[in-house]
Parts: C-alpha cells; structure tokens; sequence
C-alpha cells in the first residue's frame, strides 16, 4: 500500500506571508549580518527597545553555489558518502553505518526523561520496534521539542518567528503580553500554542495544546496531550542556546530539562533556507529488522 | 592525558548531539553483502524525502516486463551537488544495487550507467569492507 506524500507547501506559503506582510519596523529587527565576530566574544545584538536580538540563519550552508561535482576525464560521476568520522591519519573510507552509530549514541544519553513505572513497558516497546512505530519515519512532524533549536529566527517588537529547514516548519509567537488562546491551548497540534516572554535577556517560550502522536526524542520518548513545553533561548555574541524542559505529569515522575542546544550564527549574509521537499515513506513494507538510528 | 582528553572531548561531542530525524538502518531494508543488476528503461525520478527514488522497467528476455524502484540518498545531497538535472527519463540504463532483504523488486542503488557509457555512482561506502553487512 502506498502512503500518500505528505507536503508543506501550506506551511511555506504561510510563512513566507508571514515574513511578506511583516510590519515596517520588522527590517530593522531583522537586519543582516549582525555585527563582526564568530563568538561570545561579539556584541550581542539589541532590537531598538533593548531586547536581545535573535534574529538571523541559526544553522551552516544555505548560500547557494554549492560543492557543485565535476565529471571526471571520462564523464563519470561518483558520489560517496562519507557515513562516519575519521582521525586524522586515518584511512577515511566511505561508511554507511551513520544510522547504527547514531542510535548507539543516542541511547547513550545519560539524560532521561524518568516515565512513571506503569510506562516503562511502552517506553521499551516504541524502542526496540521504532522502525515500525516512529512518527517521524513514517513522515510525520517531529513536533515540539524534536524539530530541535530553530532554524532561522525572525523577530519583531510583538512576535518572533521560528523557521524550521526540517518540512518546512514555522512557529509565530507572540511576544506582547498576550495569555494563551483559550481555544488554542485545547488543540491538539505538533507544535502548541506558544506564547513568549522575557526574563531579563532570556526569551522564555510557554507552549500547550499539543498532540500526543509525537516523540520527545528518538528512543521512543512519548507524551501526553497535556504536557506543557518551556523554552528558554540566549544569546551571547553570535551563540545561541536553547534549552526546554517538559512538564508532562500524567506521564512522567518529574519535568524533563533536556540538554541545551548550542547554535552558532551563519555569518554568510546571503545565506538562506531552502524548500524541504516532500516526505514519503516507502520504506515501510521492506523493512526486516529492528536495526534504526 | 591528553589522549584521554580527545576522547573525552569526542564523546561529550556526540552525546551532545540530538539529531530530530531518525531513520531505520540501512541494513534494516537492504542487504549490502549482495549486488543485484537489471538493465531498464528509466521511467520516473522522485525528488522525495527520505531518500530519491528511480523507477526502471525491465523488459525480460520472454518479453514480460518488470518493474523496479530503487532508493538513494536524501534529496539534499543531490541539490547541493549539482545533480539533480543529469538523469534522462526514457533512457536505458544498467543499474546495480544492494537488494531488498524481502525479496521485493526494491533496492539501494549502488550504480547507474547511461548508455552513452557515463557511469553515476550514489553510494554511501565501500562495497567491500566487511562491516557493511
């Protein structure tokens, strides 16, 4: 049976008229490059009301005129993958064990989410049989907080804009004192509804109303509908740190504060973000083992 | 010391890593101890994530047609090297592949010759290090 392609097109056209219909003094808030310097060692950039500036490309590449490949003399191409990092004197060969190394390493995380006793079961279970049980495999939205730290950030005096690469994501967040939408906050969506907030130089992001069709994270780290996400974004010169924490205790003994994400700024002026194009999962009928990352 | 300090610094980097995207090993789906071959005529390319995929029809010696659909890398490795434009729809190509642990008529592509000679090689590794299987 094949599954139908799930698109974002919607998505991209409201962000992308989110970004066109933006008010007059957004230029100015989201003016590119910020200021000279790599690290916390630069200044970091304020909004013309002092509040700490997030906006910019958080992620690498994106400026177009890419590693473009060249024939060779008899007009073959060759494209190996590199699936695993080598040491230097190493002999660097092609690998495709990226995915094996990648679920070793993410079960060895020492930072757990702690499920209530009558949970491990279900825990263990979406683990070892994620290939058949991942939203994500099966082209689902990772969702809040597995889409990760933002991609690109756009910020205004009474909103900030979250752009994702991974299916074409967006958040819009109020920033102006608003409570969360009564309506909203009921929903059952992938990514909640989000109101923001300031603490001090911290942007603090409250979200609710949330879907319990996604994971936390890859293992097999699922919720309820009634957690509750609370991020926290920094920054420091051209560094970026986003840490959540999830209040979730219909399932779990204690909130989750998971490990911050570190961003650097993409100092490339022209650098942008491209479609992502569409997600189709063939790849459920053929699988015969449990092997995932 | 200052190995320990490498690999100190090695593991604290990949524990710090957290990848949104999960996928099925690649070995989960395919078997990549074995080539298979067919020689068809391309009749689809799908920019599609995870993984692109090309669609061939084989036409067998006794006349009967068969089709196969074969998977590569994500679609981002091909934009961002250029590649998207080189395959021909219509065009005979010899394919060669790691084969569906099912049996079914998918499979990994390893190689694609067009028949102007020119040979595309997508893969991710080298065919025979053992630690592929």
């Amino acid at each position: 049976m094949r599954r139908p392609i799930r698109t974002n097109t919607m998505l991209a056209a409201a962000a992308a008229a989110a970004l066109w219909f933006m008010p007059a003094d957004a230029a100015q808030y989201g003016q590119q490059p910020q200021a000279a310097g790599t690290g916390q060692n630069a200044p970091t950039p304020r909004t013309p009301d002092g509040k700490v500036n997030f906006s910019g490309v958080w992620i690498g590449g994106g400026g177009g005129g890419g590693d473009t490949l060249k024939p060779d003399e008899q007009g073959n191409i060759t494209v190996l993958s590199k699936g695993r990092p080598c040491h230097p004197g190493q002999e660097c060969k092609p690998g495709i064990n990226f995915e094996r190394d990648s679920g070793v390493r993410q079960r060895m995380d020492p930072n757990l989410p702690l499920y209530k006793a009558e949970y491990w079961d279900k825990v263990q279970d979406l683990d070892v049989n994620g290939n058949f049980k991942d939203p994500d495999i099966k082209c689902y939205p990772e969702g809040l907080p597995r889409i990760g730290a933002p991609s690109k950030i756009v910020q205004t005096a009474t909103e900030i804009i979250f752009l994702y690469q991974n299916k074409n994501t967006f958040r819009v967040i109020p920033t102006d004192g608003r409570a969360h939408d009564p309506i909203r906050s009921q929903d059952l969506t992938y990514y909640g509804d989000s109101v923001g907030t300031w603490d001090g130089d911290t942007l603090v992001i409250d979200s609710v109303g949330f879907t319990d069709e996604s994971w936390l994270a890859w293992p097999g780290y699922f919720h309820s509908n009634n957690m509750r996400v609370v991020e926290r974004l920094r920054r420091d010169g051209n560094t970026m740190t986003w840490q959540v924490t999830v209040h979730d205790p219909d399932v779990l003994m204690q909130p989750w504060t998971m490990t911050p994400v570190t961003r650097r700024l993409n100092p490339n002026p022209k650098a942008l973000l491209v479609e992502d194009l569409p997600c189709e999962d063939r790849d459920q009928d053929h699988i015969a083992t449990r092997e995932r990352g | 010391m200052k190995r320990l300090s490498a690999f100190a610094f090695l593991i604290a980097g990949l524990l710090m890593t957290q990848p949104a995207v999960a996928h099925h090993a690649i070995q989960a789906e395919y078997d990549m101890g074995k080539t298979g071959a067919f020689t068809g005529t391309m009749t689809r390319f799908a920019m599609i994530n995870p993984h692109c995929r090309w669609f061939f029809e084989e036409t067998k010696a006794d006349g009967t047609k068969v089709t196969w659909e074969m998977s590569g890398a994500g679609p981002q490795a091909l934009r961002a090297a250029g590649l998207v434009r080189i395959f021909q729809i219509g065009s005979v190509y010899e394919v060669t592949f790691a084969p569906a642990k099912n049996g079914a008529n998918v499979g990994r592509v390893r190689t694609m010759k067009s028949p102007d000679g020119k040979v595309i090689t997508l893969f991710h590794e080298d065919p025979t290090d053992p630690l592929n299987n």
